[in-house]
């Protein structure tokens, strides 16, 4: 007991610092920026997080696997019979999403320092970032899910301010308040889950949860609603289906910011909230299944916009959410820790892609449409042969990275659900298709912008190349921590993970593992898929030239997916029309009529009894003590007769 | 017992530093000793007991109450060394004024007979009678001092009246053998003459708090006294008279509480009424500070009410956000009246613009003042409501939270005077100690209001 105290009190400190550092920066930047030269300001957030990033480090070669230190910072909330306090949780999941969020975060903050060069809200931008930074740390900190409430409406919060970041622009106002909104609707859903909780548990904390949950009969009414309604926060958050459309909007942010926020970890959060409650989901079948098939569905569905976006940025974007539904599939499998080894490889390869897509941007001077791009594979060597690898790892070509933390996935698939496996075959298919389809149309071919524009491009600054190369490298590699038992070693991912994920393993069914034989098949299968996707994107872009029709020519089914199936305008006309008109017709019936008149009327009959009250106050002493004595009077009558 | 006789020292040390002529040393000598007191009113916290043949007696609540006393005098206290610079020939004399006003308090915060009651109370009120009138040669300031003195003089004597019919019928001044009298007596046979004594000093004790309808001389006193200690009666009056009103129903009319809840209960009605309808037509600030004073002595005498509930730390906690929210906006507006040479809520008009930090102090403040989370004065009202309703007075209860929304408006209305009102380019500046102050009063609201464990269950 006494050596368990001493060694949480070596993580005090380090617990404190994580946080800290990023808080620090955003103020020093927030409060001071006015004084700071531009220049400086970006070195300072990017230092800040670099400094969270090496205590992480340490903490991580600190602390064992099987660890679950508790930090109490403070009481926060306490009544009667309710105690929430403020404090921290550092166990392997925390400690996976630490180092991916400071690590990442470095990067794309000293992606940041070049990218935003030019900007002359750079400090702002460094402001927010640093911000974001802070909350997504308290988001995966927190050891109860109050304070994780706080961390996921501060991403939100920084999300939106990202989003909207170039504000003179209306459409980008628009495209942060849809942001805002939608993720609204699932905060709500959070929330209500989070009330669920306190009332029928009594607290928050993550280990009480889900010991209390633990006595509950799987598919109780009750675990079902929590589950559903947290999952319903982790929809809005991780870009599910139905609540997906602000994501691709999202894209209207600095290109960083679509790389750490809307790509590798904000994103993310509604993944860890679920593998973080995983005794809750397992006791929830039903759930379970809700989150596969609309991870399912997402996946797919996302997939195939993808096909005939035009923006590079949107296909990225479309992919992100078409990953996530992958990775929601792998929880609703209760594959929890291939859900986590997916969202770390993601984090690596897509970072790397959205920044490569930034350089390319950068490089043409904000030009985003594909179109009007190719050829860039030798003006910009480097992000060409970055982005490249990282288009490989994302299709999952086989040993880089993608290959295993989808391979595993699959699996898992393949083991419980066979249609599963085949819809999510089919959508990484069409993720490799349409990825090269992308790098075909951008790197090679003839250019096709104007000449002036060509004379203008040239290789990014180190700044920016250095976390390509470095993100590049992780998306290579990052595959190594969890190999598959074929190779007969331990998956140090899993293994890592396992003190927080083997607690709902006694809920959930037990399902054979596949033979090595199938596993075999199975990675050679999809290796084959990725492989034939990319070719047949290669003979359709490069030897035949192909390029993406004019919008206004298409027809039919291909028209439906290059307007993203209407579902904005679906969204606008059943939902957003309605409310408008409800929302005139209380303007007029209720706030106008009812409630104006009726406030007035309080006003105005406050108003005067004030006026009277006042005549009282005459300034003459002589009636103040007979007042006085009067009142003195009047109250003892009034006892007398009661 | 030692905070009380150092702090005595301490006002006689005031006196003799004319006679040593250390008049320009004295504020900063003065703060320090009070420090020292506050440290070794820290360490009677354990100690206790009771002293002088039992007139005093020193407890938990007595040093909780002691140490925000101090608190608030320390921060008038330093506030004096920039208000009265242009009077140094007098600051000796001031500062042995209030300093004995704080001793006044320490009295009602610690006695167990009505002896010593009366002498707090007399203590404290005469120091202040003057004080309202020290501004000499101001008739408005000569005018507040000898009303407050007038009607003081008639509220003491209904205490006095009260004490001697109390003794009267139990043959003690001491409180617990008063006690005791209620407790060896049922309801019908207590002498109809304790009641009327126990109303007597009731209502003497509401004078003192500014409770409706015996508040008429707080408006009035308020406005003409200089700002400074207006700032200083609107909290220490009203903490040790509350103080000194839950001591007296606490450990002696305990037991007859049922017999003044009615009167109480109208007259905290009548206080939320009165204090808040009232406040929205005032064109001055101190006159605003005091309705809203009057109003807060409606909230708190719900604390007196539900006295079963056990509400003596709701009470601290709800005086201590009051203190510190009231002390601050007056540190904020004692500089603008300053700058502006105008004491009406116009003088604030554009000071948004003028000095935003003295302006977002005030804000704050005033938020606090009017209940608005995360500061103190929202947490200290939740606590009182909750115990109120705990004990069962929900009607009140809801006549208070109506009460606080109305009030909301007219401190609102200073903060819109700050950001939306244009006024002319007159600079407004103020001296670092005030600044200071109200930097430290914010951050108390703020800091109470994010952890009220500090306070709440302390005693």
């Amino acid at each position: 007991m006494t050596e368990q105290l001493m060694q949480d009190a070596t993580f005090v400190l380090p617990g404190i610092l994580i946080p800290l550092f990023p808080l620090i920066g955003f103020v020093i930047n927030g409060v001071f920026g006015k004084y700071i030269p531009k220049s400086v300001s970006g070195w300072i957030a990017t230092l800040a997080i670099f400094a969270s990033f090496v205590v992480a480090v340490s903490v991580f070669s600190k602390l064992n696997a099987t660890d679950s230190i508790t930090i109490e910072l403070f009481d926060w909330i306490a009544f009667s019979n309710m105690q929430i306090g403020f404090s921290f949780l550092l166990d392997s999941l925390t400690m996976v999403m630490l180092l991916v969020i400071t690590g990442i975060g470095f990067l794309i903050h000293l992606y940041s320092i070049g990218y935003m060069h030019d900007d002359e809200a750079s400090t702002r931008f460094f402001t927010y970032l640093n911000l974001f930074i802070f909350f997504m740390l308290l988001l995966v900190m927190g050891s109860n899910y109050l304070v994780m409430f706080i961390g996921w409406e501060g991403v939100g919060l920084c999300s939106y301010l990202l989003i909207g970041f170039w504000f003179k622009n209306d459409a980008y106002n628009n495209a942060a308040k849809k942001a805002f909104v939608m993720n609204r609707i699932g905060d709500l859903g959070f929330l209500l889950g989070m009330f669920f909780i306190l009332f029928n548990f009594g607290t928050l904390e993550y280990d009480a949860v889900a010991q209390q949950a633990s006595a509950f009969a799987p598919n109780s009414m009750l675990i079902v609603s929590i589950t559903l309604l947290l999952f319903v926060g982790a929809m809005g958050k991780s870009a599910q289906l139905p609540l997906y459309t602000w994501l691709p909007d999202a894209m209207a942010g600095p290109t960083p910011v679509s790389a750490l926020i809307h790509a590798a970890t904000m994103v993310t959060a509604g993944i860890y909230m679920v593998v973080r409650s995983n005794v809750l989901f397992a006791l929830a079948p039903h759930t379970l299944d809700v989150i596969l098939w609309v991870g399912v569905a997402t996946s797919v569905f996302a997939a195939v916009i993808g096909l005939m976006q035009n923006d590079i940025k949107k296909v990225l974007a479309y992919s992100t959410v078409s990953q996530l539904g992958l990775m929601f599939a792998a929880l609703g499998l209760g594959a929890f820790a291939s859900g986590m080894f997916h969202v770390v490889t993601h984090a690596f390869f897509k970072a790397c892609l959205f920044l490569g897509s930034g350089s390319v941007i950068h490089a043409l001077h904000g030009e985003q449409d594909i179109r009007k791009m190719g050829g860039l594979k030798k003006l910009i060597p480097i992000t060409y042969i970055t982005f490249i690898i990282a288009s490989f790892a994302i299709s999952g070509f086989p040993l880089l990275s993608g290959f295993f933390s989808k391979d595993e996935i699959l699996a898992h698939a393949f083991e419980q659900n066979k249609l599963v496996w085949t819809i999510l075959s089919i959508s990484s298919m069409i993720t490799a298709f349409y990825m090269f389809r992308l790098v075909y149309l951008t790197f090679y071919g003839n250019f096709r912008g104007t000449d002036e524009t060509k004379k203008h491009i040239h290789e990014s600054p180190l700044t920016i190349t250095i976390p390509l190369i470095i993100l590049c490298i992780l998306s290579v590699f990052g595959g190594l921590l969890g190999l598959p038992s074929v190779f007969h070693v331990s998956h140090l991912f899993a293994d890592y993970l396992a003190a927080v994920t083997d607690p709902s393993k006694a809920f959930l069914h037990a399902h054979e593992k596949v033979s090595h034989m199938t596993e075999i098949v199975l990675m050679s299968f999809a290796g084959l898929a990725a492989i034939v996707s990319i070719y047949y994107a290669y003979t359709k872009y490069v030897k035949k030239g192909e390029q993406p029709a004019d919008e206004a020519s298409l027809t039919g089914l291909q028209k439906w997916i290059s307007n993203k199936f209407y579902v904005d305008e679906l969204y606008d006309k059943i939902i957003v029309k309605p409310m408008l008109i409800l929302s005139d017709l209380f303007l007029v019936l209720v706030d106008k009529l009812i409630i104006d008149l009726s406030v007035n009327a309080v006003a105005w009959f406050v108003g005067l009894t004030g006026r009277a009250t006042r005549l009282l106050q005459t300034g003459n002493t002589g009636f103040y003590i007979f007042a006085m004595v009067l009142s003195m009077v009047v109250l003892f009558v009034i006892r007398l007769l009661a | 017992m030692n905070t009380l006789i150092y702090t005595s020292c301490l006002g006689l040390f005031c006196l003799l530093a004319e006679i040593l002529n250390l008049r320009k040393l004295l504020v900063p000598l003065v703060v320090l000793g009070i420090t020292v007191i506050f440290g070794v009113n820290y360490m009677e916290w354990n100690q206790g007991g009771s002293f002088y043949n039992d007139m005093l007696r020193i407890d938990h609540f007595s040093v909780a109450f002691s140490a925000l006393v101090l608190l608030v005098g320390m921060l008038i206290l330093v506030l004096t060394a920039d208000y009265y610079k242009n009077e140094i020939h007098h600051i000796s004399d001031y500062l042995a004024i209030l300093i004995f006003t704080l001793c006044g308090a320490l009295i009602m915060l610690s006695f167990s007979n009505m002896a010593m009651l009366f002498l707090g109370i007399e203590i404290l009120s005469i120091s202040l009678y003057i004080m309202a009138g020290s501004k000499r040669f101001e008739t408005k300031s000569n005018e507040a001092g000898f009303k407050y003195f007038l009607m003081g003089a008639f509220a003491s004597g209904f205490l006095l009246f009260g004490i001697a019919l109390i003794y009267g019928v139990t043959n003690s001044f001491h409180l617990e053998k008063i006690g005791m009298y209620i407790m060896n007596h049922d309801a019908t046979t207590i002498s109809p003459l304790f009641y009327i004594g126990m109303m007597l000093m009731l209502v003497a004790m509401l004078f003192k708090v500014a409770a409706a309808p015996f508040h008429f001389w707080s408006p009035d006193v308020y406005e003409g006294s200089p700002a400074l200690i207006t700032a200083f009666m609107s909290t220490l009056v009203k903490i040790a008279a509350f103080g000194a009103l839950y001591r007296l129903f606490a450990t002696c009319f305990v037991g007859t509480l049922s017999y003044a809840t009615q009167t109480l209960s109208i007259v905290s009605v009548a206080s939320l009424a009165i204090g808040n309808f009232t406040a929205l037509h005032q064109t001055n600030f101190k006159r605003l500070m005091a309705y809203s004073g009057i109003s807060h002595a409606g909230y708190l005498l719900l604390a007196i009410i539900a006295l079963y509930a056990n509400t003596a730390s709701a009470l601290f906690y709800y005086s201590a956000g009051y203190a510190f929210a009231t002390i601050g906006a007056f540190a904020v507006a004692i500089p603008v009246f300053h700058s502006m040479q105008n004491e009406g809520m116009d003088a604030f008009n554009g000071l948004g613009k003028k000095n935003p930090l003295l302006a977002a102090l005030l804000t704050m403040s005033m938020l606090s003042l009017a209940g608005i989370p995360p500061f103190a004065g929202f947490l200290g009202k939740y606590y009182i409501f909750s115990k109120a309703i705990a004990a069962g007075h929900v009607a009140l209860t809801l006549i208070a939270v109506i009460a606080s929304m109305i009030g909301a408006y007219y401190y609102l209305k200073v903060v819109l005077a700050m950001y939306t009102k244009d006024s002319n380019d007159k600079t407004i500046e103020a001296s670092p100690l005030y600044i200071m102050v109200a930097v430290f009063c914010v951050a108390m609201s703020l800091v109470l209001g994010l952890f009220p464990n500090m306070l709440m269950g302390l005693i």
